[in-house]
């Protein structure tokens, strides 16, 4: 691998607002649904903990990114939004053109909330559109239809919030590969920045996971796959959105910086009920996270309330650690790294023999030591790193 | 002094009982074992652990037994006088019985353990009827009295009817909870013969197990028949033809326990230092040197493997490693040989003969957890005589080694003469099933008006597979076989090979008759296609007979392998999914550019026919 990063001073920070006004099917994040009371029970406890944070100085400079990531962060209502966002801004700073990125759903969007949102300081919304087809909404549990969808779409783009990303879902067993294409390019008329293109996922544990596997509905299909993920890449690079990361399309310059950290491997606060962070040595140290190893991912509870007690009993709310070093940090930006379109640099011998022997198959571009996947090799891409993590 | 001498000597043959415990697999013949040992004092209670017999992980962990054991428990019987109860514990599957046999042969009586809700088996009643011919007494012991389901009376009326033991004589315990043990230790007394042999005689002992230890040399378990063994004895081994001098007689007690002398009727063991385990073979007949015994003790066999497979490690540096291993399963299994072995899809590793499929696995099994090493096995063979057309014959046990068809004026199969004893009603389904193995019947008898005794003649390599299974399930587990090898020969047989994408793969080939051999082909791509992982490419499966492809499958190539999402929490579950993968891939093993799981080079073996 390269030499090892320096042990830069964390400028991004995840917040985590888990609440959702219904459990979609195939949804596994920890939210909670349907419990105003805690709502503010919930926020006192992450200011609390942004608090303790910012106190500890693991965060010396002001912030780059900050996401709000749900969940249905646009629950929350403004006035607690504000509440939240003037803290940080006074607890770590933001830089100017600091993005802020906070996750909506199409049916709160109104002139009003875009207005109140951009004057709180969001500069993107990441809006959960999912599909322009009414019979597939319905189906994925959405409360939102097709019109409503695109009309957030416009009204997002008249308003003063800069950058608009747009959540896609393909592979869906009941919508047809044409209907995927015909949504897709109602929503690029529109003129998004950013688009996010997920293939269906039957997690464990999940409504979906059940219905697929008593029968009631056919898992998603290896062809979908191929065929909607070939038709998005075809039609997103056609509208001038080009792929950046497996299931992430831009325009150049939009680009999710935020979100750019979890591949990139550096280093990123996070706070609230179920969020992961990653931080170098000092920074870790500032909060008290103590190990062996160069870098730690650390994680907090993931049930809201329990969260909430935690951070009351002063433990604010972490659930585990893991120290990473050596081989595992290296195996994991492998395998982070590959997932960009931008690639990674291969270190070993037997890495580079692997990655010529994949290049032949078309599966990887190879220039130097540097290797990116291509289209088919995307597809494959979990594959493809396990072949170069065993060489 | 003459009191010291009583307790050094030993019983007199008529105050010693020399018995076996004959049952099938978890009918609680270690629970019986161990209740025994504790009634008698033999095993202090705090002692106890479960399976006291069963020495090794592996025995305890499968509920068998490998090796035999032996154990002296003194008795003090109703009648006030102390007896020596000898109980020799033996193994329990076909691959081994030929040893079973001779453990057999060192006894007079038998207790036969049946399970009161199941029945009498399979398994048991091969040892019966081997027991049966030893001329043994045999007590039935219905045991686990104490189930709900148990129905002792059904199962007594069972053994009277199938062995022809009257069902008054069986006893009814739980080895569980102890019940009826003290009626079992009764009944060895008072109903199983005493030895008999002349003391006075030249010497006679047989062989029927031995051990090695590191720090004594072979522990060789034996039966005295004639004469006496004691410490100075010059010994000569009939079959073997070694002499050695003894260091050292004792009994189990269960630990080793020296005694003066082993006379006739007793059982214990020797230590001569002896360095090797193919110096003490089993079943063979130990005399004095100075005055021989003019004939040894019948029923010698030279325990030969009978089936040979190539074992690689799966990282070609542990190669030594397996060699070191291989050497020290040998030292204490004469049955096990093994030498090198070159392949070029597998590298170095070593060819292995075994008595039998379970043998194999055994030994498998103990190399990948004893000395922890990770092994592909090929698909077992046996052992071909070639023919060459310039006049010479070479044996063949890889059939990679088969010499090219040009060269080649016949190949001779091994051929044994198969022995199954089975019920009358399952005779049909079994010969067909000897039919379809090639087999040519020879004889048909009964010994008791539903018991018949089959006697075929059939190849090998037809018996070595699943023909066990098949027989047991043909007879609802009732029919027992024995076989031994009866020369050999020639057959229309082809050698089978496996092309993977393209390249023809050594360890896959295998010897097939050439009537089955397209046919066998295209069940063996076709499972292999089952468990050969799909790659990043399409991969074409072929079997060929001298360069003519009889059947083709493929596995099609993976299109489709990617998370989705991966953000903050995916990250480290996605990571620790990598290095799982990571080690499943390291144990498959890369063949040109394609990656085999070890199940494909056993695929052959679980071909249904």
């Amino acid at each position: 691998m390269t030499a090892e990063a320096p042990d830069q001073p964390p400028r991004s920070l995840y917040l985590h607002l888990p609440f959702c006004a219904r459990r979609c099917p195939y949804c596994d994040f920890a939210i909670v649904v349907g419990d105003a009371l805690l709502q503010d029970r919930y926020l006192e406890a992450l200011l609390s903990e942004l608090a303790w944070m910012s106190a500890s100085g693991a965060a010396p400079r002001p912030l780059q990114t900050l996401y709000l990531g749900g969940g249905t962060p646009s629950l929350l209502g403004l006035g607690r939004l504000g509440r939240l966002l003037a803290a940080v801004e006074a607890g770590f700073g933001l830089e100017t053109g600091c993005e802020v990125t906070m996750e909506v759903n199409p049916e709160e969007v109104t002139q009003a909330t875009a207005a109140a949102w951009a004057d709180l300081g969001v500069t993107r919304v990441s809006l959960g559109v999912q599909s322009l087809d009414d019979d597939t909404l319905v189906w994925l549990g959405r409360g939102h239809d097709s019109r409503t969808a695109e009309s957030a779409v416009a009204t997002l783009r008249q308003s003063a919030i800069p950058a608009l990303s747009c959540d896609l879902i393909f592979a869906i067993p009941v919508q047809p590969t044409a209907t995927f294409a015909r949504g897709l390019d109602r929503l690029l008329s529109h003129g998004p920045d950013h688009i996010s293109c997920y293939e269906l996922t039957v997690e464990p544990g999940t409504q979906l996971q059940r219905w697929v596997a008593n029968g009631a509905v056919p898992a998603p299909a290896e062809e979908d796959f191929l065929a909607q993920g070939k038709l998005a890449r075809e039609a997103l690079a056609r509208a001038g959105l080009h792929r950046y990361e497996v299931s992430n399309y831009s325009r150049p310059g939009s680009e999710s910086r935020h979100n750019l950290n979890y591949w990139t491997g550096a280093p990123y606060l996070a706070a609230g009920c179920g969020a992961h962070g990653f931080l170098g040595r000092s920074a870790a140290a500032a909060l008290g996270i103590v190990g062996v190893g160069e870098r730690v991912r650390y994680w907090h509870l993931r049930a809201a309330a329990t969260y909430v007690r935690s951070v009351a009993a002063g433990e604010m709310g972490l659930r585990g650690r893991e120290w990473l070093a050596g081989s595992e940090l290296a195996l994991e930006r492998l395998a982070l790294g590959l997932r960009l379109t931008s690639g990674v640099e291969l270190s070993t011998p037997g890495q580079l023999e692997a990655g010529r022997r994949l290049a032949v198959q078309g599966l990887l571009l190879l220039e130097g030591r540097r290797v990116q996947a291509t289209p088919e090799g995307m597809d494959v891409l979990d594959r493809l790193t396990l072949e170069l993590a065993v060489a | 002094m003459a009191a010291i001498i009583e307790v050094q000597m030993g019983a007199p043959p008529s105050r010693i009982r020399n018995f076996s415990i004959i049952a099938h697999i978890d009918h609680g013949k270690s629970t019986l074992a161990d209740r025994l040992l504790e009634a008698t004092g033999t095993v202090a209670p705090r002692e106890m652990t479960e399976q006291v017999l069963d020495t090794m992980d592996l025995e305890r962990e499968r509920g068998i037994t490998i090796k035999a054991q032996a154990v002296r428990m003194p008795y003090r019987a109703a009648d006030g006088a102390d007896y020596e109860l000898n109980l020799i514990d033996t193994p329990g599957h076909v691959d081994f019985a030929y040893e079973v046999s001779r453990a057999l042969a060192a006894c007079e009586g038998a207790l036969l353990v049946v399970d009161a809700s199941q029945g009498v088996e399979a398994q048991t009643l091969a040892n019966v009827y081997k027991a049966l011919e030893l001329n043994l007494e045999i007590v039935p012991v219905i045991n686990k009295i104490d189930l709900p389901q148990s129905e002792p009376d059904l199962v007594a009326a069972e053994v009277e009817s199938i062995i022809g033991i009257a069902k008054e004589r069986c006893l009814r315990v739980s080895a569980r909870t102890g019940e009826g043990i003290a009626a079992v230790l009764e009944a060895v007394v008072t109903q199983l013969p005493a030895p008999t042999g002349d003391p006075s005689l030249p010497l006679r002992a047989l062989i029927f197990d031995c051990k090695y230890d590191p720090y004594r040399g072979v522990v060789v378990y034996v039966r005295v028949f004639e004469g006496s063994l004691r410490g100075g004895t010059h010994i000569q081994m009939m079959a073997g033809r070694g002499v050695f001098t003894v260091d050292e007689v004792g009994c189990f007690r269960p630990g080793m326990e020296a005694v003066d002398e082993l006379a006739a009727g007793e059982v214990g063991y020797l230590i001569a230092s002896i360095r090797n385990v193919r110096d003490s073979k089993v079943g063979d007949t130990i005399t004095e040197a100075g005055r021989p015994a003019l004939s040894p003790l019948p029923g010698y066999r030279q325990a030969s493997p009978m089936v040979w497979a190539g074992l690689f490690p799966v990282d070609s540096d542990d190669y030594q490693d397996l060699k070191e291993a291989l050497d020290r399963l040998q030292l204490n299994d004469a049955a096990l040989a093994f030498e090198p072995e070159t392949s070029a899809a597998l590298g170095f590793g070593f060819r292995c003969g075994f008595l039998g499929l379970l043998h194999m696995e055994i030994v498998q099994e103990r190399l990948e957890r004893e000395f922890n090493l990770q092994l592909i096995t090929t698909a077992p063979s046996v052992a071909y005589r070639v023919n060459l057309r310039d006049g010479r014959q070479v044996e063949v046990d890889n059939p990679d080694q088969m010499p090219d068809p040009a060269q080649v004026a016949s190949i001779e199969e091994p051929r044994v003469k198969l022995e199954i004893v089975a019920p009358r009603e399952f005779l049909g389904g079994i010969m067909e099933l000897c039919q379809e193995r090639r087999g040519e019947f020879r004889h048909l008898e009964y010994q008791a008006a539903e018991r018949a005794v089959l006697t075929y003649d059939l190849p090998l390599g037809e018996i070595i597979h699943d023909f066990y299974d098949q027989l047991k399930s043909r007879s609802r587990g009732y029919g027992s076989m024995d076989y031994e090898l009866a020369g050999y020969r020639p057959e229309e047989l082809v050698k089978l090979d496996v092309l993977v994408a393209g390249n023809q793969v050594d360890a896959l080939s295998t010897i097939v008759h050439r009537a089955q051999a397209a046919g066998q082909g295209r069940k063996l791509v076709r499972r292999m296609r089952e468990v050969i992982p799909r790659q990043l490419f399409e991969v074409a499966l072929q079997a060929a007979i001298g360069g003519k492809v009889v059947a083709r499958e493929t596995v099609p190539a993976l299109r489709k392998d990617v998370l989705a999402k991966c953000y903050g929490g995916d990250i480290t579950r996605k990571r620790k999914l990598l290095e799982k993968q990571r080690e499943g891939k390291q144990r498959m093993k890369r063949v040109g550019s394609v990656e085999i799981p070890q199940e494909a080079f056993m695929a052959v073996l679980s071909l249904d026919r």
